[in-house]
């Protein structure tokens, strides 16, 4: 909105020109977000506390999380809105991947707030049925990848890209293709969300690697660097780094709360939405793969979810008595079983997380 | 108000900064992330002068 202000100012006077940069508007978006977050914050801690809005603490999780019931949740709302907000003010309206994008965080998120809305406000502690959830995700997502193989105009935005390597592109079919969105859309929607089990463990992981897939972003939609640095060539992706520095700003200010003890948790409608809206630029912009990397702590929380599940079920099947691979799943829990304090956890998982953020970064150059 | 500071009249809870927010009721953990934030808000500020000029 701000941008078709300023183009229309920019007529009569030249300084106006200047918000046509897209750097420009993504680091004032960065800010917006942050402030609208610093701003609104406190008063949503308020109003959730005051109607009850609590979280529930699984009774089969670590024991000294038991007094974490009763902390306000569903504060991945506040994320949304500033996110949602700042990407209308400061984002090109006439680019059709920051619909897409807002579809996809906005949609998921509607799904994570119904779950949440169920669970916290109706008292059901089943929340959306898995089922339904898995439904209503994948709609989504599937949503997102049709679109984006009919909009394809060239083969660069549907070829799967393999960092590191300059020449190993394959390209895709359309059911493999829309096969891959559905799968890093719900996969890294749901891994966020499993990791979202300690304060702050999934909002600063989500801020790094969408302040790093910002720059991908940008470089994307730069004809010029993304020649120089053999990235696909994606027109008009760069206004995402608007909307990825949006995420990063929001989330930022969201952590000020949700740092040890946390006044807040983000809930499904956060932690649901922040994944999907991470798989979806990953997809637009080709870099699952790097996704894959930088999102590392999110892939092994859920791998590690999958694992214990998986090996619970077989054992009971063949042993009658079910085994555990690890002491709790998900990991970070196994770490707090094994004597970790939880802000040892949450601020080693950070710098492994800034460490894969920094290899995903290289990924750039070293091909 | 801290016996100390009604006595001598103190500017802040405690020295420093770090000290005075964690005697101001927040905890350890919470002062330290706020003040990395805070922390990385600057960077980005100091790094931004290197576009905007």
């Amino acid at each position: 909105m701000l941008l078709a202000l300023a183009q229309s100012l920019s007529q009569d006077i030249r300084f106006f020109n200047v918000f046509n940069y897209i750097t420009l508007r993504a680091v004032l978006a960065a800010m917006t977000a942050l402030l609208i977050s610093f701003m609104v914050g406190p008063a949503m801690i308020r109003k959730l506390a005051a109607m009850k809005i609590g979280q529930s603490v699984r009774t089969d999780g670590p024991q000294t999380h038991l007094v974490k019931a009763g902390t306000p949740t569903m504060g991945g709302a506040l994320i949304l809105t500033s996110v949602a907000i700042t990407t209308l003010l400061w984002g090109d309206l006439h680019n059709a991947y920051i619909w897409v994008v807002l579809f996809a965080t906005l949609g998921v998120g509607a799904i994570g707030w119904v779950d949440d809305y169920r669970k916290v406000v109706h008292r059901n502690p089943k929340g959306l049925s898995a089922g339904a959830k898995m439904f209503w995700q994948s709609l989504v997502a599937l949503a997102v990848g049709i679109y984006l193989w009919k909009t394809s105009t060239l083969p660069a935005q549907t070829e799967l890209i393999v960092p590191f390597f300059k020449y190993l592109v394959f390209p895709l079919g359309a059911l493999a293709f829309i096969v891959l969105v559905y799968l890093v859309i719900v996969g890294s929607s749901n891994a966020v969300n499993l990791t979202d089990g300690l304060d702050g463990l999934a909002i600063l992981p989500t801020v790094m690697v969408s302040g790093a897939l910002a720059i991908f972003a940008y470089v994307a939609g730069h004809a010029v660097f993304s020649k120089y640095l053999g990235v696909p060539y994606i027109p008009g992706a760069g206004e995402l780094a608007v909307f990825c520095l949006a995420i990063s700003g929001a989330g930022l200010a969201f952590l000020w709360f949700n740092a040890y003890p946390a006044e807040v948790f983000m809930g499904d409608v956060g932690a649901l939405a922040l994944g999907a809206a991470l798989g979806t630029v990953a997809v637009i912009i080709r870099q699952e793969l790097v996704l894959f990397i930088m999102g590392g702590v999110f892939v092994v929380e859920a791998v590690s979810v999958m694992l214990q599940v998986s090996y619970f079920k077989y054992t009971k099947r063949r042993y009658g008595t079910g085994k555990r691979i690890l002491l709790m799943a998900p990991l970070h829990h196994h770490f707090e079983q094994k004597g970790w304090k939880e802000t040892q956890v949450v601020v080693r998982f950070w710098i492994i997380t800034m460490l894969l953020v920094l290899i995903g970064l290289a990924t750039l150059k070293l091909r | 108000m801290s016996v100390e500071m009604q006595r001598k009249k103190c500017a802040t809870l405690a020295l420093g900064e770090t000290h005075m927010s964690v005697a101001n009721v927040m905890a350890t953990p919470n002062a330290n992330v706020r003040f990395w934030i805070i922390t990385m808000l600057l960077v980005l500020i100091g790094l931004a002068t290197l576009k905007l000029r």
